[in-house]
């Protein structure tokens, strides 16, 4: 790294920190960053500043609802956690999986998944796969609606009540088919809704949908937790 | 298995945070007590409404909640963490609302200040000495640095909008928020000295 070089970026370093860099700039910079020790070094430096920005707003009052909204839905997501420590669900369904090295949440997620997926699988209109009409799987979890629309051999896969991510991460989907996990091509970026959908080309074998949040780009295997993991009926 | 509330009280925030992370709720609400109004706070000075304010925090407070080990404690302390991902959360808020960038009289000096009074509590009163002295720092900016941070960090705009509003060159804003920071990170070193 020579002078000139870090003297170029270190004009972006403060508006970097302040999150005033377009998205490409910021790639850039976070590229020339990793390989930067003086640019570290001067980051460290300035962190406390930037930390500092949030401390000097007017203290504002929550309402105490706020607190009790929170409080109800972390325990009503711990409650469900809780439920398969103490082997609520059956066994054969505990068990989990792993995918080459993906972590599910536990088993949790897989099991209430695949049961709520069962319960809410209905064919659209009295049709069927066979028939070429549209069926539809919806189910919840962690409060992310989700919902596969199976049509012909293909189907589309719907998220809803996304959080938004970090801009350097993505979603991406991933089909089990008879025991190997393969990448849906299209990544998947909540739009300012929370919604995000991608099309999967052909649902023959598959007999689990996952979602799991990837960097920038998408992974070739499946790096980070399931956020989503849905059981599809054969 | 959660902790008691009156240990987890006990615990430091790093300490809290892998209990969180194993989705414990007693180590959360310890957690929201001690940083749930300085969230609040920050949300409510970015977004400048209270309705507004309760949704972006609990949003930011239950991706904390589900996404609690991904704290790395190298990288600063819970508490700015959790206030980043607050700042982020309104400021996405902000842009959703706004079609990209929040829409703010800039002609106006005061667009910026346009916040209600303070409704201070006893419980935050600890933190209050350390605010007072922050906001002394910036307080204690040139205009034009304040300027610029202000709009970059609590309207979420990028340095070229912020050229464009102040009909600046992009040199001299990025210029503004280095010599910014640098200045307030030197009056808080000289509050430590």
């Amino acid at each position: 790294m020579n002078g000139n070089d870090h003297n170029r970026w270190s004009e972006d370093l403060a508006a970097y920190m302040l999150g005033a860099l377009e998205p490409r700039e910021t790639v850039e910079f976070e590229r020339h960053l990793e390989g930067c020790e003086r640019c570290q070094g001067e980051m460290r430096w300035l962190q406390p500043a930037l930390h500092s920005l949030p401390e000097s707003v007017e203290r504002q009052e929550p309402p105490p609802r706020l607190r009790q909204a929170l409080m109800a839905e972390v325990r009503a997501d711990a409650g469900e956690e809780g439920d398969e420590r103490r082997g609520f669900l059956p066994g054969w369904l505990r068990e989990g999986f792993r995918i080459r090295g993906l972590r599910i949440a536990t088993g949790f997620a897989v099991i209430a998944f695949a049961i709520a997926a069962v319960a809410g699988y209905e064919i659209g209109k009295g049709g069927s796969e066979d028939e070429g009409k549209a069926a539809t799987l919806v189910t919840q979890e962690h409060g992310i609606t989700v919902k596969m629309v199976r049509e012909g051999q293909g189907g589309t896969l719907h998220l809803a009540k996304l959080h938004q991510l970090p801009p350097d991460k993505v979603l991406e989907a991933w089909v089990r088919r008879e025991g190997k996990v393969e990448a849906v091509p299209a990544l998947l970026v909540p739009d300012r809704k929370g919604q995000a959908e991608t099309t999967i080309a052909d649902m023959s074998g598959v007999d689990t949908v996952m979602v799991t949040e990837e960097p920038q780009g998408g992974s070739e295997t499946p790096t980070g937790e399931a956020i989503v993991t849905m059981t599809v009926p054969s | 298995m959660t902790v008691r509330r009156e240990k987890a009280e006990r615990l430091a925030d790093e300490e809290l945070m892998p209990l969180v992370g194993r989705k414990d709720p007693e180590a959360f609400e310890v957690l929201y007590d001690r940083h749930g109004g300085a969230a609040y706070s920050l949300a409510y000075r970015i977004v400048g409404d209270r309705a507004a304010a309760e949704e972006v925090t609990q949003e930011a407070f239950i991706s904390v909640w589900r996404s609690g080990a991904r704290f790395d404690a190298a990288r600063g302390s819970v508490r700015s963490w959790l206030l980043s991902v607050v700042r982020n959360r309104a400021i996405d808020f902000l842009r959703s609302k706004a079609g990209k960038a929040p829409k703010l009289d800039f002609d106006d000096e005061s667009a910026l200040e346009q916040r209600p009074a303070a409704e201070r509590t006893e419980e935050e009163a600890l933190r209050r000495e350390t605010a007072t002295e922050v906001r002394g720092a910036i307080g204690k900016l040139p205009g034009e640095q304040a300027k610029v941070i202000e709009l970059a960090y609590f309207g979420g705009f990028s340095h070229s909008e912020i050229a464009e509003i102040l009909s600046l060159p992009m040199g001299t804003v990025k210029g503004r928020m280095r010599l910014g920071l640098e200045k307030i990170r030197g009056e808080l070193a000289e509050g430590l000295a």
